[in-house]
């Protein structure tokens, strides 16, 4: 039985944010200049808009935060747990699924 | 004015049910976030105006922030998400807590209360003795 898509670009910022959190621990700011750097800068979220989903992930589980002083202010790092890496596994095979699709949809000349 | 408006943004979240805690939460890192970018940018060579505005910029419309948030039902509070129960818990847990409310008072005020015992007590053990030494007098007397 095919597997259902996900919406397109309803889960990119969420795997890109587990994506990058896998590798290290991030504040917010951290976390969009990452996010810039990697899709050279292909993929530009409202700065703002991050932390609601950062939270979103937080309460589902998918990510635990800390707080930390640095320079006199108070950062929230944000790190992967291990439902984390679950979900941005199967993320991950999704996105290369779609891709694998539309790649061979667009060289077969039937788009 | 430049400055992104945090607590009308703080205000809309906390009406339509998000968790304050999140609410909270949500201004201080946009706050930290904006400094951040004011920073980068005045590291930049801009000056603390053109610095300001290009943050604001950068951060984006609040109100983004507010419909993504609306749209994360697990950062709703817990009243909000399940309405009815809490309709008949919270009147139950009131009851439940209004006995405690004098001893959870009582902790929360205790060096008053220490100092308020201690000034009873002496003004007992003055009056007392006064009326000892009146007694006193009348008996010798």
């Amino acid at each position: 039985m095919a597997q259902s898509n996900p919406p397109f670009m309803s889960g990119v910022p969420e795997l890109l944010l587990l994506r990058l959190l896998d590798q290290n621990e991030m504040y917010g700011y951290e976390l969009v200049r990452s996010i810039r750097k990697a899709t050279g800068e292909a993929i530009s979220l409202g700065e703002g808009v991050i932390y609601p989903a950062l939270h979103g992930l937080e309460r589902n589980g998918a990510l635990k935060s800390r707080r930390k002083p640095v320079r006199g202010r108070t950062r929230v790092y944000y790190s992967l747990t291990a439902k984390g890496r679950t979900r941005l596994d199967k993320l991950q095979t999704d996105w290369r699924r779609i891709q694998g699709g539309i790649t061979s949809a667009l060289e077969s000349g039937y788009a | 004015m430049h400055e992104p408006n945090f607590k009308q943004l703080q205000s809309q979240l906390l009406r339509v049910g998000i968790s304050p805690r999140h609410v909270q939460r949500t201004v201080v890192e946009l706050r930290e976030h904006l400094d951040d970018l004011v920073e980068a940018e005045l590291d930049a060579g801009r000056d603390i105006e053109d610095a300001r505005r290009a943050a604001a910029k950068q951060i984006g419309d609040l109100q983004e922030v507010a419909i993504a948030m609306r749209a994360c039902p697990e950062l709703r509070s817990w009243s909000y998400r399940f309405p009815r129960t809490a309709i008949v818990v919270y009147p139950l847990a009131c009851l439940a807590l209004l006995p405690a409310v004098p001893v959870l008072a009582g902790i929360a005020h205790a060096p008053q209360l220490a100092r308020w015992g201690a000034c009873m007590l002496l003004g007992g053990t003055v009056t007392a003795s006064m009326f000892l030494l009146m007694q006193l007098s009348i008996s010798l007397g």
